[in-house]
Protein backbone atom coordinates (compact mmCIF):
# COMPACT_ATOMS: atom_id res chain seq x y z
CA UNK A 1 0.00 0.00 0.00
CA UNK A 2 3.01 2.54 0.33
CA UNK A 3 3.76 2.01 -3.19
CA UNK A 4 0.49 3.17 -3.95
CA UNK A 5 1.04 6.35 -2.17
CA UNK A 6 4.62 7.10 -3.75
CA UNK A 7 3.20 6.34 -6.99
CA UNK A 8 3.35 10.08 -8.13
CA UNK A 9 0.54 10.32 -10.97
CA UNK A 10 -2.38 10.55 -8.66
CA UNK A 11 -0.30 12.81 -6.53
CA UNK A 12 -0.54 16.26 -8.93
CA UNK A 13 -4.30 15.29 -8.77
CA UNK A 14 -4.19 15.45 -4.95
CA UNK A 15 -2.42 18.52 -5.04
CA UNK A 16 -4.83 20.06 -7.62
CA UNK A 17 -7.81 19.19 -5.00
CA UNK A 18 -6.32 20.73 -1.97
CA UNK A 19 -6.03 23.89 -3.89
CA UNK A 20 -9.22 23.53 -4.95
CA UNK A 21 -10.03 23.47 -1.44
CA UNK A 22 -7.67 25.36 0.55
CA UNK A 23 -6.99 28.47 -1.20
CA UNK A 24 -10.13 28.27 -3.91
CA UNK A 25 -12.57 27.95 -1.27
CA UNK A 26 -14.02 25.08 -3.69
CA UNK A 27 -17.27 23.14 -1.60
CA UNK A 28 -17.09 19.36 -1.28
CA UNK A 29 -13.77 18.37 -1.85
CA UNK A 30 -14.13 15.47 0.80
CA UNK A 31 -11.17 13.77 1.81
CA UNK A 32 -13.45 10.48 0.73
CA UNK A 33 -14.04 12.04 -2.51
CA UNK A 34 -10.02 12.55 -3.02
CA UNK A 35 -9.32 9.06 -2.07
CA UNK A 36 -12.02 6.82 -4.23
CA UNK A 37 -10.82 9.26 -7.28
CA UNK A 38 -6.99 9.34 -6.67
CA UNK A 39 -5.81 6.24 -4.45
CA UNK A 40 -8.80 4.14 -4.79
CA UNK A 41 -6.93 1.06 -3.31
CA UNK A 42 -5.37 2.61 -0.18
CA UNK A 43 -7.44 2.68 2.69
CA UNK A 44 -8.70 5.57 4.36
CA UNK A 45 -6.91 5.31 7.64
CA UNK A 46 -3.62 5.28 5.76
CA UNK A 47 -4.77 7.90 3.20
CA UNK A 48 -6.03 10.55 5.48
CA UNK A 49 -1.92 10.95 7.32
CA UNK A 50 -1.01 11.46 3.75
CA UNK A 51 -2.72 13.94 2.50
CA UNK A 52 -2.87 16.05 5.80
CA UNK A 53 1.14 16.07 4.75
CA UNK A 54 0.59 17.11 1.81
CA UNK A 55 -1.91 19.82 2.67
CA UNK A 56 0.63 20.77 5.56
CA UNK A 57 3.24 21.10 2.78
CA UNK A 58 1.02 23.17 0.33
CA UNK A 59 -0.20 25.51 2.60
CA UNK A 60 3.37 26.16 3.97
CA UNK A 61 4.55 26.85 0.56
CA UNK A 62 2.02 29.62 -0.04
CA UNK A 63 1.95 31.17 3.13
CA UNK A 64 5.40 31.86 2.58
CA UNK A 65 4.98 32.59 -0.73
CA UNK A 66 8.09 31.10 -1.25
CA UNK A 67 10.72 31.73 -4.65
CA UNK A 68 11.85 28.59 -6.36
CA UNK A 69 15.35 29.11 -3.90
CA UNK A 70 13.08 28.89 -0.66
CA UNK A 71 11.17 26.06 -2.45
CA UNK A 72 13.98 23.96 -3.38
CA UNK A 73 15.62 24.54 0.60
CA UNK A 74 12.19 23.43 2.03
CA UNK A 75 11.25 20.51 -0.23
CA UNK A 76 14.95 18.96 0.29
CA UNK A 77 14.31 19.65 3.94
CA UNK A 78 10.99 17.43 3.51
CA UNK A 79 12.71 14.88 1.70
CA UNK A 80 14.94 14.38 4.57
CA UNK A 81 12.68 13.71 7.70
CA UNK A 82 11.75 11.09 9.31
CA UNK A 83 8.09 10.03 7.74
CA UNK A 84 9.05 13.07 5.02
CA UNK A 85 8.13 13.00 1.43
CA UNK A 86 10.34 11.04 -1.25
CA UNK A 87 12.52 12.95 -3.84
CA UNK A 88 9.71 11.81 -6.72
CA UNK A 89 7.39 13.39 -4.30
CA UNK A 90 8.86 17.17 -4.36
CA UNK A 91 9.23 17.21 -8.07
CA UNK A 92 5.74 16.39 -8.53
CA UNK A 93 5.19 19.68 -5.47
CA UNK A 94 7.69 21.63 -7.03
CA UNK A 95 6.28 21.38 -10.57
CA UNK A 96 2.35 21.88 -9.17
CA UNK A 97 3.50 24.73 -7.01
CA UNK A 98 5.28 26.72 -10.20
CA UNK A 99 2.87 26.48 -12.36
CA UNK A 100 0.00 27.61 -10.12
CA UNK A 101 1.80 29.95 -7.51
CA UNK A 102 0.48 32.66 -9.45
CA UNK A 103 -3.14 32.14 -9.28
CA UNK A 104 -2.98 30.41 -5.78
CA UNK A 105 -1.10 34.03 -4.32
CA UNK A 106 -4.00 36.05 -6.20
CA UNK A 107 -6.74 34.10 -4.38
CA UNK A 108 -5.02 34.39 -1.41
CA UNK A 109 -5.15 38.37 -1.62
CA UNK A 110 -8.63 38.09 -2.69
CA UNK A 111 -9.10 36.55 0.61
CA UNK A 112 -7.85 38.95 2.21
CA UNK A 113 -9.61 41.80 0.67
CA UNK A 114 -12.81 42.91 2.83
CA UNK A 115 -13.47 46.14 1.66
CA UNK A 116 -15.60 46.59 -1.71
CA UNK A 117 -13.83 46.72 -5.22
CA UNK A 118 -14.04 48.60 -8.09
CA UNK A 119 -15.77 46.30 -10.30
CA UNK A 120 -16.67 48.55 -13.36
CA UNK A 121 -15.90 52.25 -14.55
CA UNK A 122 -17.78 54.04 -17.54
CA UNK A 123 -17.90 57.69 -18.35
CA UNK A 124 -19.29 60.47 -20.17
CA UNK A 125 -18.17 63.86 -20.70
CA UNK A 126 -21.51 66.29 -21.74
CA UNK A 127 -20.81 69.64 -22.92
CA UNK A 128 -23.83 71.51 -21.57
CA UNK A 129 -24.85 74.48 -22.84
CA UNK A 130 -27.08 75.73 -19.99
CA UNK A 131 -27.30 74.65 -16.12
CA UNK A 132 -30.47 74.89 -13.83
CA UNK A 133 -28.36 75.95 -10.77
CA UNK A 134 -25.64 78.37 -12.75
CA UNK A 135 -25.93 80.98 -15.43
CA UNK A 136 -22.46 79.69 -17.05
CA UNK A 137 -23.22 78.70 -20.32
CA UNK A 138 -21.01 75.66 -21.95
CA UNK A 139 -19.79 74.42 -18.77
CA UNK A 140 -18.14 70.55 -19.38
CA UNK A 141 -19.44 67.85 -17.11
CA UNK A 142 -18.08 64.61 -16.74
CA UNK A 143 -20.22 61.65 -15.12
CA UNK A 144 -18.94 58.70 -13.88
CA UNK A 145 -20.88 55.59 -12.70
CA UNK A 146 -18.57 52.88 -10.72
CA UNK A 147 -19.39 49.19 -10.35
CA UNK A 148 -18.51 48.82 -6.21
CA UNK A 149 -19.18 45.49 -4.86
CA UNK A 150 -17.64 43.23 -2.83
CA UNK A 151 -17.43 39.49 -4.61
CA UNK A 152 -21.34 38.24 -5.20
CA UNK A 153 -22.77 42.02 -4.40
CA UNK A 154 -22.82 44.76 -6.96
CA UNK A 155 -23.94 48.46 -6.52
CA UNK A 156 -23.69 51.35 -8.43
CA UNK A 157 -22.60 54.61 -7.77
CA UNK A 158 -23.06 57.44 -10.22
CA UNK A 159 -21.75 60.74 -9.69
CA UNK A 160 -20.64 64.14 -11.78
CA UNK A 161 -18.68 66.83 -11.29
CA UNK A 162 -19.51 70.32 -12.48
CA UNK A 163 -17.62 73.58 -12.99
CA UNK A 164 -14.68 72.22 -10.81
CA UNK A 165 -13.64 69.02 -13.20
CA UNK A 166 -9.99 70.36 -13.48
CA UNK A 167 -9.18 71.38 -10.00
CA UNK A 168 -10.26 68.01 -8.78
CA UNK A 169 -8.67 65.95 -11.79
CA UNK A 170 -5.56 67.93 -11.39
CA UNK A 171 -4.87 66.79 -7.72
CA UNK A 172 -5.41 63.33 -8.58
CA UNK A 173 -3.15 63.35 -11.63
CA UNK A 174 -0.29 64.89 -9.53
CA UNK A 175 -0.84 61.83 -7.09
CA UNK A 176 0.19 59.10 -9.05
CA UNK A 177 4.01 58.67 -9.47
CA UNK A 178 3.00 55.00 -9.40
CA UNK A 179 1.77 54.72 -13.52
CA UNK B 1 -21.99 65.23 -7.62
CA UNK B 2 -18.78 64.61 -6.16
CA UNK B 3 -17.98 66.37 -3.67
CA UNK B 4 -14.42 65.03 -2.27
CA UNK B 5 -11.62 62.72 -2.89
CA UNK B 6 -9.76 60.95 -0.55
CA UNK B 7 -6.88 57.83 -1.05
CA UNK B 8 -4.27 55.99 0.28
CA UNK B 9 -2.08 54.02 -0.33
CA UNK B 10 -1.53 50.87 1.40
CA UNK B 11 0.44 47.76 2.26
CA UNK B 12 -1.32 44.19 3.22
CA UNK B 13 2.15 42.49 4.99
CA UNK B 14 0.94 39.37 6.40
CA UNK B 15 -2.89 37.97 6.34
CA UNK B 16 -4.29 34.37 8.69
CA UNK B 17 -4.14 33.12 5.51
CA UNK B 18 -1.44 33.99 3.98
CA UNK B 19 1.76 35.25 6.06
CA UNK B 20 3.62 36.41 3.52
CA UNK B 21 0.92 38.71 1.77
CA UNK B 22 3.15 41.74 0.80
CA UNK B 23 0.07 42.90 -1.48
CA UNK B 24 0.04 46.56 -2.83
CA UNK B 25 -3.15 48.35 -3.06
CA UNK B 26 -4.94 51.72 -3.41
CA UNK B 27 -8.43 52.46 -0.74
CA UNK B 28 -10.42 55.27 -2.09
CA UNK B 29 -13.06 57.21 -0.02
CA UNK B 30 -15.58 59.50 -2.20
CA UNK B 31 -18.05 61.72 -0.70
CA UNK B 32 -20.96 61.95 -3.31
CA UNK B 33 -24.13 64.26 -2.56
CA UNK B 34 -27.65 63.51 -4.50
CA UNK B 35 -30.10 65.48 -5.95
CA UNK B 36 -31.32 66.75 -1.75
CA UNK B 37 -28.06 67.54 -0.91
CA UNK B 38 -27.52 64.41 1.32
CA UNK B 39 -24.15 63.47 1.42
CA UNK B 40 -22.94 59.56 1.21
CA UNK B 41 -19.27 58.08 1.55
CA UNK B 42 -18.22 55.22 -0.76
CA UNK B 43 -15.32 53.58 -0.02
CA UNK B 44 -13.54 50.95 -2.43
CA UNK B 45 -10.11 49.26 -3.31
CA UNK B 46 -8.17 48.93 -5.73
CA UNK B 47 -5.26 46.74 -6.91
CA UNK B 48 -2.12 48.53 -8.29
CA UNK B 49 -3.15 47.08 -12.45
CA UNK B 50 -6.71 48.25 -11.19
CA UNK B 51 -5.29 51.56 -9.96
CA UNK B 52 -3.47 51.90 -13.11
CA UNK B 53 -6.44 51.34 -15.35
CA UNK B 54 -8.46 53.79 -12.99
CA UNK B 55 -5.59 56.53 -13.37
CA UNK B 56 -5.72 56.32 -17.24
CA UNK B 57 -9.60 56.70 -17.23
CA UNK B 58 -9.47 59.87 -15.59
CA UNK B 59 -6.29 60.96 -17.80
CA UNK B 60 -8.45 60.29 -20.74
CA UNK B 61 -11.74 62.56 -19.03
CA UNK B 62 -9.30 65.63 -18.68
CA UNK B 63 -8.05 65.58 -21.82
CA UNK B 64 -11.68 65.47 -23.43
CA UNK B 65 -12.77 68.28 -20.87
CA UNK B 66 -10.07 70.27 -21.69
CA UNK B 67 -11.25 70.37 -25.08
CA UNK B 68 -14.94 70.74 -24.75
Amino acid sequence: MAGELESCKPLSGLLSGLAQDAFYGHPGITEELLRSQLYPDVPIEEFRPFQAKMRGILKSIASADMDFNQLEAFLTAQTKKQGGITSDQAAVISKFWKSHKTKIRESLMNQSRWDSGLRGLSWRVDGKSQSRHSAEIHTPVAIMELEIGKSGQMGCLRGSQETKPKQTWKQFLDVSPLC
Amino acid sequence: QLIDFQWKLGMAVSSDSCRSLKYPYVAVMLKVADHSGQVKNKSFEMTIPQFQNFYRQFKEIAAIIETV
